[in-house]
């Protein structure tokens, strides 16, 4: 779709809305998650791919539909998810046996103007970690999740669109608060970009979690200088090393 | 007025069908029962043939007619209340009563006390409900619970209270009536012994006591990490409470309540004063802005290659002049006759480099009155939007967006690692574990794309000084091989004998050493240029200078 002329791009302008992608499986079992009547025998657990906002925003008023590339052997493998209500999320249920690279593609609302997008997410199915005690965590929670947080950038958005992205919500529309997990109250159709201040169970990406992260990268980028200059060290050592065997050579 | 009263007046001959015509509207009549008479009469000799159905719904009442129900006036009690003895009753239907109760009915006597000894239960019995508040024991109140503010006692009296009142706190504010156990002593002794004041509790005193012992028993009870939302998110409450803030809080609200309708009116006016001020300033700044940034245009740098030759300046010349014609307003070639110089052309000059090129190609068009919207008048015709709603909406301006578009922030936050060839990717991984940072940021956010960044480059910096290193390592194992060699040599030369283990395998060591002093000869030209950089005191951006002409004469 070729933009009309009328349109204009805001410049030097980044507008950014943060959100969530993922996989949450489940092992099959007789109590818990019982196989639904006609699935396949050789299929051991139920998963569920998903985009969602974070903490259960909002994203429907720039993400208009949603289309997720299963791998081939699954019937009907591309699957487009489409009117999702404000706060609700793009997911799709299955069962299977075996893990694969899922394509997403985010179609953005014809108000952007904007081409569709790829993402590429690992649907994991048995539990993972760098430890084995991460994984046997992760085996008594009974689910295996793989969700990542993403940002959307939307560099120099056309005018209607930013238009879109930066005033609050139509009050009809979904401007009706919802009472989240936890008894908290929060509005569905408010259209920010910001994310909850502390960690909640059942989601973990906020501002604490990202503070954590900067601390850890600040950290980590001490110790590659420590490293510089250790491997400085190392090599004024080498040179004078180098010079003292030079030395006789050249003379 | 029907069609023969017309024949009438006309003298037409129009006796004939009559009688006829009344049958007709006879026959209809019954069919046409929904419209009024007049209405009917006006259709003339064409009864209307549309009519309004009208349905109508006879009420079988008595078709499903059943005996009336019985009731019956039964005796209720309410186990809410502490004392047995009121009995209420109310009126009840009476339950159809099956076989088994009517041969009970035959028995007569023995069932007779038994629905008296069960009176019912009010059913708004359930909604008392008694608030849980915690218990603790004397260990837990020792090791986890003590403050010095406050008594065992009067924690105990405290707990009960709120207990009793349900979590009311106006109510057990006001029924809050502490008397510290006086010590048994003698009546003279206790008139000079200081009797410990009796404390004025405030409703916050008592809720943040309460808070604080409810929210440690909670977490003694279940470990935070086990607690559901819910639980976990009524814990983060009470430990939030702030006695301090909410004794300002009702403060406040009591002032505001007291305050009289003139000073209500000149708050209001203030504030109104005060939003009037706050929108001229931002005004203000923004037109000053605007004038800077007009005055900061720079002048054309890419564009102005194009009307460098004359052909170009007479292109521009036309492209001004239709759109000075478009606009038909004070004319370019008013006072200066064809003279298109001057300042106006640099003005236009500058607006042409703000505005993108779509819009430039337009002015030379029939279009030009586009002109009239310079940026600076678009960017004024949005709604301009204050840090705290860009904050929230994640509006950012940036110098340099290199593509418009959607994108996703992950992807351009490891641009830097992706767009390196494998080996270095792998490089940089290997470090990235090391330093247990994973590849997948968990969260990528703008401020951790920035410190990520930061990182990276550190990286860089610690890759190319391994390089160095490595580099330098080899050379010192050529050099020292060269010098063995060269000693070897000499020793040869001076007929000493070869020392030690090298005894045996003189011949072919002396053939290796002739192609390492060929590889030492071509290193030597390398080493020099390196060694004269004094590399370990420049920085990390030149040193990737140096490490680049190294690959480059690597390359050679």
């Amino acid at each position: 779709m070729a933009p009309p002329n009328n349109q204009k791009r805001v410049k030097g302008t980044q507008v950014y809305r943060p959100f969530v992608y993922g996989t949450i499986a489940r092992l099959f079992n007789d109590e818990t998650n019982p196989k639904p009547p006609g699935t396949p025998a050789d299929h051991t657990h139920s998963w569920t791919v998903f985009v969602k906002g974070v903490d259960d925003a909002d994203i429907t008023y720039w993400c208009k539909k949603v289309q997720f590339k299963l791998h081939e052997s699954i019937p009907n493998p591309l699957r487009m998810i489409d009117d999702v209500p404000p706060g609700g999320a793009f997911e799709v249920h299955e069962t299977g046996w075996g893990e694969f690279e899922i394509t997403i593609k985010l179609y953005y609302v014809p108000e952007s103007l904007e081409k569709p997008q790829t993402l590429y997410h690992h649907l994991r199915l048995h539990p993972y970690g760098e430890t084995e005690e991460e994984k046997e965590k992760m085996k008594q929670r009974g689910e295996v999740p793989a969700v990542v947080y993403e940002e959307q950038l939307f560099n120099e958005p056309y005018e209607n669109f930013f238009e879109i992205l930066t005033s609050p919500a139509p009050p009809g529309k979904g401007g009706k608060t919802k009472v989240l997990k936890g008894g908290m109250v929060s509005s569905v159709g408010e259209r920010t970009a910001l994310i909850p201040l502390t960690n909640r169970p059942g989601s973990e990406f906020s501002l604490e979690t990202e503070n954590l992260l900067l601390v850890e990268i600040r950290r980590a980028a001490a110790d590659v200088m420590k490293m510089i200059e250790e491997t400085k060290e190392d090599v004024v050592k080498k040179e004078a090393e180098l010079a003292a065997l030079r030395g006789p050579i050249q003379t | 007025m029907s069609s023969h009263d017309v024949r009438d007046m006309l003298d037409l001959p129009g006796d004939a069908p009559r009688p006829a015509k009344k049958q007709k509207i006879a026959a209809p009549r019954p069919v046409l029962k929904g419209l009024a008479r007049e209405v009917q009469n006006l259709s003339g000799d064409n009864p209307i043939a549309i009519v309004p159905e009208v349905t109508v719904f006879k009420k079988r009442r008595f078709a499903t007619r059943k005996p009336a129900a019985k009731w019956e006036l039964k005796p209720f009690k309410n186990s809410a209340r502490n004392e047995d003895s009121l009995i209420l009753r109310h009126w009840r239907r009476k339950t159809e009563a099956p076989p088994a109760p009517v041969a009970e009915d035959g028995n007569g006597e023995p069932s007779a006390p038994q629905p008296a000894s069960e009176i019912e239960d009010s059913t708004f019995a359930k909604f008392n409900v008694k608030v849980q508040t915690p218990k603790y024991d004397d260990e837990q109140y020792n090791t986890k619970l003590q403050s010095e503010d406050w008594s065992r006692e009067e924690t105990d009296y405290l707990m009960d209270l709120v207990q009793e009142y349900d979590l009311r706190w106006p109510v057990i504010w006001d029924r809050y009536e502490y008397e510290p156990p006086t010590p048994q002593m003698d009546v003279d002794v206790a008139v000079g012994a200081i009797i410990p004041a009796q404390k004025v509790r405030t409703m916050e005193d008592m809720k943040a006591r309460y808070y604080s012992i409810a929210a440690t028993m909670m977490k003694l009870n279940k470990p935070p990490e086990l607690m559901n939302a819910a639980e976990f998110s009524l814990l983060e409450l009470m430990h939030q409470f702030n006695p301090n803030q909410e004794a300002a809080r009702k403060k406040f609200a009591e002032a505001a309540f007291h305050r009289t309708k003139e000073e209500a009116r000149e708050e209001e006016s203030l504030l109104l004063e005060l939003k009037r001020i706050l929108a001229r300033s931002e005004k203000l700044t923004q037109e000053r802005r605007e004038l800077y940034s007009r005055l900061e245009a720079p002048h054309s740098q890419g564009n102005i290659g194009v009307y460098t030759s004359s052909q170009g300046l007479q292109q521009l010349l036309q492209q001004l002049m239709t759109a000075d014609k478009t606009k038909k307003r004070r004319s370019l070639m008013g006072a200066d006759g064809m003279s298109p110089a001057g300042p106006s052309n640099l003005h236009q000059q500058g607006s042409f480099d703000r505005r993108d090129s779509t819009n430039r190609e337009s002015m030379s068009g029939p279009s030009g009155n586009n002109n009239k919207k310079g940026p600076s008048q678009g960017i004024s015709e949005r709604r301009q939007l204050t840090a705290d709603e860009e904050k929230m909406y994640g509006v950012k301006h940036l110098d340099r967006i290199t593509s418009s578009g959607p994108a996703f922030r992950h992807e351009k936050i490891s641009k830097p690692i992706t767009s390196k060839s494998s080996i270095q990717q792998q490089k940089i991984g290997n470090v990235l574990t090391e330093l247990r940072i994973s590849q997948r940021l968990r969260m990528p956010t703008e401020e951790v794309g920035k410190q990520f960044e930061i990182l990276l480059q550190n990286i860089n910096g610690l890759l190319d000084q391994r390089k160095l290193a490595d580099k330098l390592a080899g050379e010192i194992n050529v050099a020292k091989a060269v010098k063995a060699e060269r000693e070897k040599k000499g020793r040869a030369e001076r007929g000493e004998p070869e020392p030690g283990d090298e005894d045996g395998e003189g011949g072919a060591g002396a053939g290796d050493g002739q192609i390492k002093m060929e590889d030492g000869g071509r290193e030597k030209s390398a080493a020099p240029s390196i060694r004269a950089g004094s590399v370990h005191k420049r920085s990390a951006s030149v040193m990737s200078g140096v490490s680049d002409k190294s690959t480059k004469r690597q390359k050679k």
